[in-house]
């Protein structure tokens, strides 16, 4: 019953100017501010949100959809995630609310021992306008490519109704680097599911592609005849997407020390020559550049890639294979053992594409759409910078249909107990895992033997985030209606 | 003690816990394990699945014991492509059908994976329980995780420093304890008291692959 299947689903169509705009796709813009807003009066924050779906540009700004953009792109591209909370502040009735799963009606700060958030990524931990159970209503995104756009467009929606119907308790602002790349040095948003319906034909990276239930709402999903449940009425939900809102810290300066402790542990194992790219395993290199050859070694063995996107599937030894490999069509059914890409990797923990896993019926139905953007200043250029204090890391949304069935599952079974295979159950992901430096490890393996690294600290912690829903843009419209319910 | 000297005890003891609950509200703690930083901890957890059946008489019972026995090559089916139940059994104990079961990793995970592998064999199963969830379970997963999640008992710490750890972070002293416990098991009137085992925690896969029978 449960085979994953794409065929039927292949079919399905979507309107696409009734789904927001950063579900499907992203907007390649280089600036992102997330506004964290709490309602103040309902009745006005109801008619804002319908507003913000109608033709009145004078009430709110306009939602940006799916649809085609035509020749120009908007300057500023705006998206409304709402929380259940939110739904409760925004009136719609608890008949409508109910109906909506467990998950997001409990919210991320109650689900906390679910995805890892213990000891000091506890909510207790997250920025204040996280911290409330009640404290989040409305998340406004806004992506720019320049400040100036994003103060004028905040300026002009809170001086009308905006203002009077919620108020802003919390920013966060992320700006791209360039090259996609992100804090710890790696290139960033290589790999989303496709979906048939919206991307163009043609084979990408050998998964299957998406079926539109795996983000939205009232459509097949992965799992064979499955579809989530709609919300009463449905067409609150239809074309509707869940939302994990994440700010992630990252620590790039325990990150790097690491890379230099375990760079020095692999260069004294037998398995060092068998690790090195080609050309610096024979003794050409100095000790330094063996030193820092080893550190981009490990580097790419904790995330399943090089920092420049190569996926070690493909180019276990070689960041720069000539020819170059694709960067998204590959698998690990033929490196069961992980000598290519260790089974603890980063990507291969989150996504396992065709690969033996516990879970028969997982592959490739927990996917998740990533958005995500760097904040906070870059660390210093040379890996050997003192450790500066400031708080940088990633703004991330984690696009999916049901929150417990895919990202909540990912976070539970795969990142923070490696459940999907045996030889890494009782470890957690190495980048992202709720690491405890007593006790986690993480296994480099290649043909001549195998290394385990242990002592990996906590590199990612949290520090705020709420689970919203993306409501269609009909749904936002039956929101903000004014009829008597 | 004589039997009017128990009931009168038993009177008091009633109208005592009212009489606590009136004073302080205690909510109800859900069922199932809780969440650990120890990954050991969440391997091998247990659910102690409480089913009341609609029909208590020996028909009832009757109907039950077909139905899991009919439902054999499917129950199977589905531990085999769950890959996380180390094991389950059925029970009726006093017009309860139980669903005893160990298991890895996410409980939400677990059962949304067990059904969608079972299909429909469960819903004859719940189809002869009091208050049973909308049907087929399998087009109803979040709703049917919900329902299993309601009547999954509530686990008690195996000891009181864990319970006042854990369970009611707020008490300081025993005394407290011991009127959260009534409290508390009053309103969870089916608990699990405590689950052992005499190894360390292991998966099914790891088990199954140390044993050399495939995982």
């Amino acid at each position: 019953m449960a085979a994953p299947t794409s065929s039927a689903a292949d079919s399905e169509s979507v309107e696409l100017a009734d789904v927001q705009g950063n579900i499907l796709r992203g907007y390649r813009k280089s600036m992102v501010r997330h506004l964290i807003a709490q309602v103040i009066d309902t009745r006005q924050a109801r008619a804002w949100v319908g507003a913000t779906v109608g033709p009145d540009r004078s009430i709110a700004p306009s939602i940006t959809n799916a649809a085609h953009w035509g020749e120009r792109p908007p300057d500023v591209c705006f998206n409304l995630g709402i929380t259940f909370t939110g739904m409760q502040a925004l009136g719609v009735p608890d008949s409508a609310t109910i109906s909506f799963p467990e998950a997001y009606r409990e919210g991320m700060a109650a689900r906390a021992s679910k995805i890892g958030d213990w000891s000091d990524s506890a909510p207790e931990h997250w920025k204040p306008w996280f911290q409330a159970s009640d404290a989040v209503h409305l998340i406004l995104t806004l992506h720019a490519d320049s400040a100036a756009l994003l103060d004028q467009f905040e300026r002009v929606m809170m001086s009308g109704l905006g203002g009077q119907a919620f108020r802003i308790t919390g920013r966060n602002e992320g700006a791209a680097f360039d090259g996609d790349e992100v804090h710890f040095g790696y290139r960033d948003n290589i790999s989303q599911p496709r979906f048939a319906q919206v991307s163009p034909p043609g084979k990408f990276d050998g998964q299957p592609s998406a079926p539109l239930g795996t983000v939205l709402l009232g459509y097949r999903t992965a799992l064979e005849q499955l579809k989530w449940n709609l919300p009463d009425p449905p067409v609150l939900g239809f074309n509707g997407a869940f939302n994990a809102f994440r700010v992630l810290e990252q620590d790039v300066f325990a990150f790097e020390r690491f890379l230099d402790r375990a760079a020095e542990q692999l260069l004294d194992s037998p398995l060092a020559d068998s690790l090195l790219a080609i050309g610096v395993e024979q003794g050409v290199g100095s000790p330094s550049k063996r030193l820092a050859a080893m550190r981009e070694v490990v580097a790419a063995k904790l995330l399943g890639r090089w920092r420049n996107g190569t996926p070690l599937a493909l180019s276990p030894r070689d960041p720069f294979p000539d020819p170059r490999v694709s960067d998204t069509d590959f698998d690990y059914v033929d490196d069961n053992a992980g000598s290519n890409c260790p089974l603890g990797a980063h990507i291969r923990r989150t996504n396992p594409r065709g690969a033996k896993i516990v879970q028969r019926v997982a592959n490739h139905t927990r996917r998740l759409v990533r958005r995500g953007m760097p904040y906070g200043p870059r660390w210093g250029t040379t890996p050997h910078d003192a450790d500066d204090g400031v708080e940088r890391g990633l703004l991330g949304n984690f696009i999916c249909a049901d929150l417990s069935a895919q990202f909540e599952a990912i976070y539970y079974d795969w990142i923070n107990l490696g459940l999907q295979d045996p030889r890494i159950t009782g470890s957690n992901d190495p980048l992202l895992g709720a690491n405890q430096e007593d006790a986690s490890w993480f296994d480099v393996v290649t043909s001549q033997g195998s290394v385990r690294l242990r002592g990996l600290p906590r590199f990612v912690r949290t520090r705020g985030g709420a689970y919203t829903f993306l409501p269609s843009i009909s749904a936002l419209r039956w929101i903000g209606s004014n009829e008597k319910r | 003690m004589s039997s009017v000297t128990s009931w009168l005890r038993q009177l008091f003891e009633r109208i005592l816990i009212r009489v606590w609950a009136w004073l302080q509200k205690t909510p109800v703690a859900p069922g199932g394990p809780r969440d650990s930083r120890q990954p050991t901890d969440n391997v091998m957890r247990t659910m102690n699945l409480v089913m009341p059946l609609k029909d208590k008489t020996a028909i009832g019972r009757a109907q039950a014991a077909l139905v899991i026995g009919s439902s054999l090559d499917e129950i199977y089916s589905g531990l085999d492509n769950v890959g996380t139940v180390h094991m389950a059994r059925f029970t009726i104990v006093d017009n309860n059908l139980l669903m005893f079961s160990f298991y890895d990793g996410d409980f939400h995970a677990y059962i949304r994976d067990f059904i969608m592998t079972l299909g429909n064999a469960f819903d004859g199963v719940v189809g002869l329980i009091e208050d049973p969830p909308p049907l087929p379970c399998w087009q109803h997963v979040d709703a049917f995780i919900e329902w299993v999640h309601q009547r999954d008992a509530f686990q008690l710490p195996d000891d009181p420093g864990t319970m006042i750890d854990v369970v009611a972070p707020n008490l300081d002293n025993l005394e407290d304890l011991s009127r959260y416990l009534v409290l508390q098991l009053d309103k969870n009137r089916n608990v699990q008291l405590g689950a052992y085992r005499a190894y360390p925690g292991y998966s099914v896969a790891q088990v199954r692959q140390r044993l050399g029978v495939g995982w």
